[in-house]
């Protein structure tokens, strides 16, 4: 037995790696920008001042990148092609970055995209110490939004034609004589970029090593060490925000499959000794029209009717979890929060002890149905010692194998109840943090609720042989 | 003649017409297969039962056939004529007129009977005819319209998101049962050189391509198709090289060895993996990283976090029915192995695999509608019965809006379980006379 669960222990490592490896891709790939996220979403497009207000704005940027480990490659290595310089993951604004991911397979020339590249900025930061006045008001305002958009352009017509206007407008006036010449020299860039085109390196594969410093190990390390990052939006550390937030997940899923088991085992047992009459088939009747019923639908009728004086029925608190202060008494609090729970709990168990209950009498009718009973019968036992004594332990086996897929389930079903009721829990915190994009929060979300599972399937296989002497996990 | 049909399918002993009689005598799967048939003539129609354009109509002496011309429009091959682009249709003045049963579409906004029109309530229609039989939601958009235009996304969703996972949960489901943990026999030089040239063939078929089959997928659905299967061809054809080797290679000395790859464990741990993971979150967090929402990519994704189930099912069923004589007798022979999968083993494996999609219909349904409900992943213009529901929240006056769409995922729901638990019962040994 302890062979099997450590066995089973060791196996956990492997999957909490591809799940992290996984989630951590699903990040990498998600639109939006991580770093500024973190700076409160400021833009920075857009400055009027000089360059040096522009460089420091890109300090502020590259400090915080770097605080956030994003200056760093993102995985131990990377199959990419030979025209892909191993340095790009330097170029930390992803759709930049994108963009010049797209001049690579299009053209093949690191130098010569690189020189283009450069030259834009050039002529950015020329442009920004330009003296602002009539004559280079409109000119200085088109030479600034076309540098925006060549950073995001890969289309040659698009990209020939604002080079055009650029060296055009900054002809205007004598003041921008230096961003003319930088536009000039601009437009020399991309047509050596495109004449000297070698898209041929785009097919020949390379494997580039980045070795450890590398931005997954430093999440993962920290993350076995519990040291969950800090959440984007708010700075506070994820781990705190979780600690807050699980435990009411923990609860609410507790309850309700405590509750599930306690109601589904007698009731299953009890229609299947009833077997065919019409208290039965009304029972399996009810029980599978609970078992269909979407639980949003549920919840989302229940906070119609029964929680809003619309319809007479104001019983129930409709949001939250109560406001509770120090000077209620032990059982005030337990008032407030049972009456906030009611609801949720309710919801999120009577689809599980549908199920339990229906398998549960069939496992019970199988057993029923075994030579043993039918001896124990033909003693002339009395039937609720042949249940009791003889059948009851061998038909909770499928329902303690249930256990391990109801754990996923449950998780997943109080993510939909949180939101719905507004409950602070895991689900909720993730719902919230996907849509912020704020992702070290939804990463260990998904890790922490991955290794829920992966515990609740041990301790199911573990009780199985507890419940079940005939398994054995020894050889 | 019927009669001779009933005494000849009496006789008839093959397993699907044994599994169809005892479906037969569920009764309430029967039903739910008929609510099915109806359901599904509904999504199939839902343009011609609730529409605002009407089917003809007669206007200065002219006539025009709108419902159907709106295909033509929408195809790009067609053009309204100048006196009805961009009209009301519901306030021309028609000299004869059909309209459709439901004479609103999904988009129709009633602006008389807006904020919330009760089915019982006064509602501000000029007959009965125009009535809201189900109510309006805030902006005046029929219930009742956006209820049947539902039940044609539900029954997609359902139908490709089941496909994607029948295709994957069937690929890897009978890779695993077929050759289980010793059957896949290759020299450790093709086994090396497998391991080697994966990564490689993923390189030419995707890496170096990826930008055509992003901007084929900005064209159109064909033309990102053609893309994929090019890919795959690709693939596939990278990955046949070692293997077309495998018999020059058994001369070498240690590396010609011969060793069994353990398919079987590999793919129950992916499985396994893959389970671990709450699908809903997965799911969430995967709709989250696109760009643009779109029903299509969330079906398809349903898809690719549903077919574990599938997959084993069709493990457990194939290794059951690989220790079968026929199988033996098969192998004996001298069948190709592909033959022994696709004509002998898969047919009798495949009956248990309806249950599980039937289960899985409901569960994709489910989820997609958890999802619109959530307003994750489905553009906002797109009505679902869980986008419609989401509405109700907030809104307590609106009980139409929270009975009705719920009402529907539930009967779409049990319809799907209940068929799921009459095949369940018909395939089982122990009921078979």
């Amino acid at each position: 037995m302890f062979v099997y669960v450590l066995k089973r222990l060791l196996f956990f490592i492997p999957t909490l790696l591809i799940i992290s490896v996984l989630t951590f891709a699903l990040s990498k790939m998600a639109p939006g920008d991580p770093v500024r996220l973190a700076l409160g979403n400021q833009d920075q497009g857009e400055t009027n001042g000089g360059s040096s207000d522009k460089m420091a704005g890109e300090k502020a940027y590259l400090d915080m990148s770097e605080q956030l480990g994003l200056n760093l490659p993102s995985f131990y290595f990377q199959l990419s092609n030979a025209a892909t310089p191993d340095t790009l993951y330097r170029f930390i604004k992803k759709p930049e970055r994108d963009n010049l991911e797209r001049l690579i397979s299009m053209y093949g020339n690191w130098p010569q995209i690189a020189d283009y590249y450069a030259s834009i900025k050039r002529t950015e930061y020329a442009m920004l110490d330009v003296k602002q006045d009539s004559t280079t008001y409109t000119s200085g305002k088109t030479v600034k939004e076309d540098c925006a958009k060549l950073y995001l352009d890969y289309k040659d017509r698009n990209i020939s034609a604002i080079i055009d206007e650029m060296v055009a407008a900054s002809a205007s006036s004598p003041l921008m004589s230096t961003v003319h010449s930088e536009a000039v020299k601009m437009q020399t860039a991309y047509n050596a970029m495109k004449s000297q085109a070698t898209p041929a390196k785009n097919w020949i594969p390379q494997l580039k090593w980045y070795g450890t410093d590398n931005q997954y190990h430093r999440w993962l390390s920290h993350f076995l060490v519990l040291d969950f990052g800090i959440s984007y939006i708010d700075k506070r550390p994820i781990w705190s925000k979780i600690s807050e937030a699980m435990p009411w997940t923990l609860l609410l899923n507790l309850i309700s499959i405590i509750l599930s088991y306690i109601i589904a085992i007698p009731l299953g047992i009890w229609s299947a000794r009833k077997k065919g009459s019409w208290a039965d088939r009304f029972v399996t009747v009810i029980l599978f029209i609970l078992y269909s019923l979407p639980v949003f639908w549920v919840a989302t009728l229940l906070i119609t009717f029964v929680t809003t004086p619309e319809y007479g029925m104001d019983l129930f608190p409709t949001f939250g979890l109560g406001e509770v202060n120090d000077t209620m008494g032990l059982g005030e609090v337990f008032a407030e929060r049972a009456s906030h729970f009611i609801l949720p709990v309710f919801c999120l168990t009577y689809g599980s002890l549908a199920y339990l209950s229906r398998q549960m009498r069939g496992g019970v009718l199988s057993v029923l149905r075994q030579d043993y009973i039918r001896t124990a019968r033909a003693k002339g036992l009395a039937d609720g010692k042949v249940v009791w004594k003889h059948a009851f332990r061998n038909s909770l086996i499928p329902i303690i194998t249930i256990f391990a897929s109801l754990l996923p389930s449950a998780i997943s079903g109080a993510f939909i109840i949180e939101i719905i009721f507004s409950i602070p829990g895991m689900g909720k915190v993730a719902f919230m943090s996907l849509g912020a994009r704020d992702y070290p929060m939804v990463f260990t979300v998904m890790m922490l609720s991955a290794f829920l599972t992966l515990v609740g399937t041990l301790i199911s296989d573990i009780l199985y042989a507890v419940v079940d002497p005939r398994i054995s996990f020894d050889k | 003649m019927a009669k001779d049909n009933n005494i000849q399918g009496q006789n008839d002993q093959t397993l699907s017409a044994i599994v169809r009689r005892q479906f037969n005598k569920n009764r309430p799967a029967v039903w739910s297969l008929r609510v099915l048939i109806v359901i599904f003539i509904i999504g199939f129609t839902a343009d011609f039962v609730a529409n605002e354009r009407p089917y003809y109509a007669q206007i200065n002496g002219k006539s025009y056939f709108p419902l159907l011309k709106g295909y033509g429009v929408d195809l790009g091959v067609a053009q309204w004529p100048s006196e009805l682009s961009n009209v009301k249709w519901s306030e021309l003045n028609y000299e004869k007129v059909v309209w459709a049963p439901v004479p609103y579409s999904t988009t129709t906004v009633d602006l008389k009977n807006n904020d919330y029109a009760s089915p019982f309530g006064q509602q501000n229609v000029p007959s009965a005819r125009w009535k809201h039989w189900l109510g309006t939601d805030n902006l005046g958009r029929d219930v009742l319209s956006g209820m049947i235009h539902g039940t044609t996304v539900a029954m997609m969703v359902g139908v490709v998101s089941m496909s994607v996972a029948l295709l994957l949960g069937l690929f890897f489901g009978a890779l695993a049962g077929y050759y289980g943990d010793n059957k896949m026999k290759m020299t450790r030089l093709t086994l090396i050189l497998n391991i080697l040239i994966l990564p490689l063939a993923f390189f030419y078929a995707f890496g170096v391509r990826s930008y055509t089959l992003t901007d084929s997928l900005g064209t159109s659905i064909f033309a990102f198709l053609g893309q994929l299967l090019l890919s795959l061809a690709i693939l596939s054809a990278i990955i046949a090289i070692p293997n077309l080797l495998d018999r020059f290679f058994k001369k070498l000395p240690y590396l010609g060895a011969e060793i069994s790859v353990p398919v079987d464990i590999i793919i129950s741990r992916l499985i396994e993996i893959l389970e671990s993971i709450p699908s809903l979150l997965l799911l969430l967090s995967i709709v989250a990283i696109i760009d643009k929402p779109s029903l299509m990519i969330v079906m398809v994704i349903i898809g690719f976090t549903r077919w574990t189930g599938i997959a084993r099912y069709l493990r457990g069923e194939l290794l059951k029915v690989r220790s079968l004589e026929y199988v033996e007798a098969a192998q004996a022979l001298g069948y190709p192995e592909w033959r022994i999968i696709l004509r002998h083993t898969l047919p009798n494996a495949l009956t248990s695999v309806l249950i599980s999609v039937s289960f899985g219909i409901a569960s994709a349904i489910l989820l997609e509608s958890s999802l619109s409900f959530l307003g994750i992943g489905v553009p906002p213009e797109q009505v679902t019965w869980g986008s419609m529901l989401s509405l109700a929240r907030g809104v307590p006056q609106a009980w139409w809006i929270a009975i009705f769409p719920g009402f529907a995922i539930f009967v779409t729901v049990t319809i799907f379980n209940l068929i799921g638990d009459g095949l369940t019962d018909a395939l089982d040994p122990r009921l078979k006379q």
